[in-house]
C-alpha cells in the first residue's frame, strides 16, 4: 500500500515549490556541452540503428537478420520517438540554438503530427495534468482509471480496448488531439473535425507510404519482407511507449484532481499537483535510456523542458524534498507499477467502488490566480536567493 | 523549353517535398555529416586551415569554405557561429580575404569581455568546423571602381576596407587610392606588412598611418589634421569603417563640407549592456521584423501579455513557460526571464513570450 501524501497549506506548497525552483535554476545554470553531446549521441545511435536495420531487412535473407533487422529498426524507432523526439519537442534543447534540436520545427517519425502534440501534450497534459474534465490524457478520454471517473457500460470491454491501444499507440496518440468523442456529444462540428484531421491524414498518409510502400518497394524482391519487418518495428515502439506511457499517470497511488480545486493554484500547488500525479518506474541506466527517461515521470512533470538526461541526478534531491514536505513519491519497479495499472484497468472495468469524501486543498484568500502573480513571486524568490 | 524548365522545377520541389515527408533529407544530412564534418546540404561550413597572429590581439581565420558558400564582394561580412558550452553564439564579421579565391579569411580582434572573439581567439585551432551565414552587406565598392578613392579605418575596422585594396590590387585597378588608418602604434596597425608592400607596388596607392603614440600628430581622428593630409577627401568616394567615436567625427566632417553622398560607412554593432533586473520600462518600443511592424508597449506584464494588450496574437500555450509554444527570436535588445531572473542582452537569442519582460526596446522575429 502506497502512503497517501499530506495535504499542504498553500505556504508550505509554496515553499515546497521554491525549493524545486532552485534545484531547476541549479541545473540550467549547468546545462553545456555534455547535454548536447548526449543527445547528439543517442540521435546518432537510433540513425545507426535504422540504417543497420534496413541493410538486414533489404538485403538478408532467413529469419535470423529478420530478427535483428526487425529489432534493430524498432530500438531506433524508440529512441528517436521517446529520448529525441518526445524531449526536443519539450524545448529541452532550445538553450542550445541548434536548428535540428528545436521544439517548434521538429518532426518525429510517428503519425501523429508534430504540431498536434505540442499541442495535446505539451501544453494540454502537462499544463492540466490529471484534472478530470481537462487534461485528456486521464485514461485516453476512453479508458476508467480512476475511480473518480463515472463508469459506464462501456467501460467492461476497456481491458480489449486497452490491449487493442497497446498495439496500435501511435494512432492513439495521433488521434488523440481530434477530439473524435466531441462530435458524438455535439461539442465540435463535423467541420471543425475536418479541419483538425487534415494535417493528420496528411502525415499519416505520408507514415503508411514511407513504412508499406516505399521501403517495401525500394526492396524489390524482399517487399513482403520489408513490409512486415516495418509492421512489426512500429508494432514493437507501440507496445513498449504504451506501456511506459500507462506506468507514469496510473498505477495506484497517482491522484487526480477535479476542476475547482485547482481553480486558484499557485506556482507551488503546480508543482504539488504535478508530483502526486505523476509516477516513477525504477531500473538501469539502459532501462531509462529506451524509455526517454519517461521512467523519471514525476521529475519529467516537475521540470518538462530540462534536459530528460539529468533527471536521474535530480531525482534522489526530488525525493528528499518531497520526505521533507510529506508528499509520496511513487516509484517502483517496471514490473510492479506496470501490473498495478493491469489491475486497475481491470477493477474499474466494473462499477465502484464508492470513494469517500476528499479533504479539500486548502487555499488561502491571497491565492496567486494570475500568471503575473507566479511570474512576480518567483522572481522575487531570485531576487531574495 | 520553358515548360520543360517547369516540369523539372515542379519535380525537384515534389522531391524536395517527398524527401522531407520521409525523413530523407535528415538523414542525408545526418549521413554527410557522418562522412565529412565539413559537408552539409543546409549550412555553409568552413574549416579552419590556418590561423594567423596579425597583432598582439588580433588573429586572421583563413577558412575553406563547403559548396554552399556563394563567394562574397569585398567588403561584405557574414554572420558566424561557434557553440559554446553547448549554445550557438552568432557574430558578424568582416571577410578580410580576396573575393574570387576559394578560401575565406576573417580577422578578429579579440574584444575583452566579447564571448565569440575570447572563444575564436582561445579555442579555435586548425581543423575545427565554423558555421557561416551567406555574405551580406552593401559596403561594396560599385563597378567599375571610382576613379577617385578614400579609404578611412580605425582599429579593427581595416578588415572589410583591406578585402577592397586586396580585390583593387588583384584586379590592377588601383588608379588613386588613399588608404588612411588609426591605430594606437605601428605594432597595432593590423595587415601593417602586406599594406607597406602593396604601397610600394602600387604607385596609386599612398598609405597614411595615424598613430596615437606618434607625438608628431594629435591623438585620434582630428579634423584639422586629416583635412591636411587628404586636402581632397571631399571630391573622393568614401568607404569608412572604425570605432565609434571615430566614425561620428568623420561623419559630421563630411556633412559640414556636404559631402555626406560620398561616404559609404560600415557601423559595428555594439554588444548591449545588461539593463539591471527589476527595471522593466513602462513603455518600449517594439519592432516585429518578420510583419514589419513597429509597436509601443505601455503598461506591466510580461512580453506576451503586452503585445497581447496591443492588439497583437501571437501563438502561445500554457502562458507559465513550460510549453515553448511562444518561442521567439530576439534580435535586439534586453528582457529579463521573470522565472529564473536572467537576463538576456545579446543579439539573436530564443525567448519564451510569457515569462520574458521587456527591459529595453527591442526587435522580435514575429
Amino acid at each position: 500500500m502506497k502512503t497517501e501524501s499530506k495535504n499542504l497549506t498553500q505556504q508550505e506548497s509554496d515553499a515546497f515549490g521554491r525549493e524545486l525552483d532552485a534545484l531547476r535554476q541549479e541545473v540550467v545554470a549547468d546545462l553545456g556541452e555534455r547535454d548536447v553531446a548526449h543527445i547528439r549521441q543517442i540521435i546518432r545511435t537510433a540513425n545507426r540503428s535504422e540504417a543497420a536495420g534496413r541493410v538486414l531487412l533489404h538485403f538478408g535473407f532467413g529469419p535470423m537478420s529478420f530478427v535483428l533487422g526487425t529489432t534493430a529498426l524498432g530500438l531506433s524507432k524508440i529512441l528517436e520517438n521517446m529520448e529525441v523526439g518526445h524531449n526536443v519537442m519539450h524545448g529541452q534543447y532550445d538553450w542550445t540554438g541548434d536548428p535540428a534540436l528545436d521544439s517548434q520545427r521538429y518532426e518525429w517519425d510517428n503519425v501523429c503530427t508534430g504540431d498536434d502534440w505540442r499541442h495535446s501534450h505539451n501544453f494540454e497534459h502537462h499544463m492540466f495534468t490529471n484534472i478530470l474534465g481537462k487534461d485528456r490524457d486521464v485514461g485516453f478520454s476512453f479508458l476508467r482509471v480512476a475511480p473518480e471517473q463515472p463508469w459506464s457500460p462501456s467501460c467492461l470491454v476497456q481491458p480489449i480496448s486497452a490491449g487493442a491501444m497497446a498495439l496500435l499507440f501511435q494512432w492513439g496518440v495521433g488521434l488523440h488531439n481530434l477530439r473524435l468523442e466531441e462530435v458524438a456529444t455535439g461539442d465540435q462540428t463535423p467541420a471543425e473535425l475536418g479541419r483538425r484531421a487534415l494535417p493528420f491524414a496528411k502525415k499519416a498518409g505520408w507514415q503508411l507510404f514511407k513504412d508499406y510502400v516505399f521501403f517495401p518497394t525500394l526492396a524489390l524482391g524482399n517487399a513482403p519482407r520489408v513490409l512486415f519487418g516495418n509492421l512489426l518495428a512500429n508494432g514493437i515502439r507501440n507496445v513498449w511507449a504504451f506501456a511506459v506511457i500507462f506506468c507514469a499517470h496510473f498505477p495506484e497511488g497517482v491522484r487526480v484532481y477535479d476542476e475547482a480545486e485547482t481553480e486558484h493554484e499557485s506556482r507551488g500547488q503546480w508543482y504539488v499537483r504535478q508530483l502526486n500525479g505523476s509516477a516513477n518506474i525504477e531500473g538501469n541506466r539502459w532501462f531509462h535510456l529506451l524509455t526517454g527517461h519517461a521512467s523519471h515521470q514525476i521529475e519529467h512533470h516537475l521540470f518538462p523542458d530540462i534536459p530528460a538526461s539529468r533527471y536521474p541526478e535530480m531525482a534522489p534531491r526530488v525525493q528528499e524534498v518531497c520526505a521533507r514536505y510529506g508528499q509520496s513519491y511513487n516509484t517502483d519497479g517496471f514490473r510492479r507499477q506496470l501490473s498495478s495499472v493491469f489491475r486497475r484497468i481491470m477493477r474499474l472495468s466494473l462499477p465502484g467502488p464508492r470513494l469517500e469524501a476528499k479533504p479539500p486543498r486548502p487555499t488561502s484568500r491571497k491565492a496567486a490566480a494570475t500568471n503575473a502573480a507566479w511570474n512576480a513571486e518567483a522572481s522575487e524568490h531570485h531576487a531574495v536567493a | 523549353m520553358d515548360a520543360m524548365t517547369a516540369m523539372a522545377k515542379a519535380w525537384t520541389s515534389a522531391g524536395s517535398i517527398a524527401a522531407k515527408r520521409l525523413f530523407l533529407d535528415r538523414q542525408a544530412e545526418f549521413w554527410l555529416g557522418e562522412l565529412d564534418p565539413l559537408r552539409s546540404l543546409r549550412e555553409i561550413r568552413a574549416r579552419v586551415l590556418e590561423v594567423l597572429e596579425e597583432t598582439s590581439d588580433t588573429k586572421t581565420f583563413l577558412l575553406r569554405p563547403n559548396g554552399a558558400w556563394s563567394g562574397h564582394r569585398a567588403g561584405q561580412h557574414t554572420l558566424v557561429e561557434v557553440e559554446i558550452d553547448g549554445a550557438r553564439v552568432r557574430r558578424c564579421y568582416s571577410i578580410s580575404s580576396v573575393p574570387g579565391d576559394e578560401l575565406v579569411s576573417i580577422t578578429v580582434k579579440r574584444t575583452p569581455g566579447g564571448r565569440v572573439s575570447t572563444w575564436l581567439h582561445e579555442q579555435v585551432r586548425v581543423g575545427h568546423i565554423l558555421r557561416l551565414g551567406a555574405p551580406a552587406g552593401d559596403f561594396v565598392l560599385p563597378a567599375p571602381p571610382p576613379d577617385k578613392l578614400l579609404l578611412l579605418s580605425g582599429g579593427s575596422g581595416i578588415t572589410p576596407v583591406m578585402s577592397m585594396v586586396r580585390d583593387l590590387a588583384a584586379r590592377d585597378a588601383i588608379f588613386d587610392v588613399v588608404f588612411i588608418h588609426y591605430a594606437r602604434s605601428r605594432d597595432d596597425v593590423i595587415f601593417h606588412e602586406e599594406l607597406t608592400e602593396l604601397a610600394a607596388r602600387h604607385r596609386g596607392l599612398s598609405l597614411l598611418l595615424c598613430l596615437d603614440d606618434d607625438a608628431s600628430t594629435p591623438v585620434g581622428f582630428d579634423e584639422a589634421h586629416f583635412a591636411e593630409l587628404v586636402s581632397d577627401f571631399a571630391e573622393r568616394s568614401t568607404f569608412l569603417c572604425g570605432p565609434g567615436p571615430l566614425m561620428e567625427r568623420a561623419e559630421r566632417l563630411w556633412e559640414s563640407v556636404g559631402a555626406s553622398e560620398r561616404l559609404e560607412r560600415e557601423h559595428f554593432t555594439p554588444a548591449l549592456s545588461p539593463v539591471p533586473p527589476g527595471t522593466s520600462p513602462k513603455e518600449v518600443q517594439v519592432c516585429l521584423t518578420h510583419s514589419e511592424r513597429d509597436l509601443v508597449l505601455e503598461g506591466e506584464g510580461s512580453l506576451l501579455e503586452r503585445l497581447e494588450r496591443a492588439g497583437e496574437r501571437p501563438a502561445h500555450g500554457c502562458r507559465i513557460g513550460i510549453c515553448h509554444t511562444c518561442k521567439c527570436r530576439k534580435q535586439s535588445g534586453t528582457v529579463q526571464n521573470a522565472v529564473t531572473g536572467e537576463v538576456s542582452s545579446e543579439p539573436d537569442q530564443e525567448i519564451q513570450l510569457c515569462i520574458s519582460v521587456p527591459c529595453s526596446d527591442l526587435e522580435l522575429g514575429l
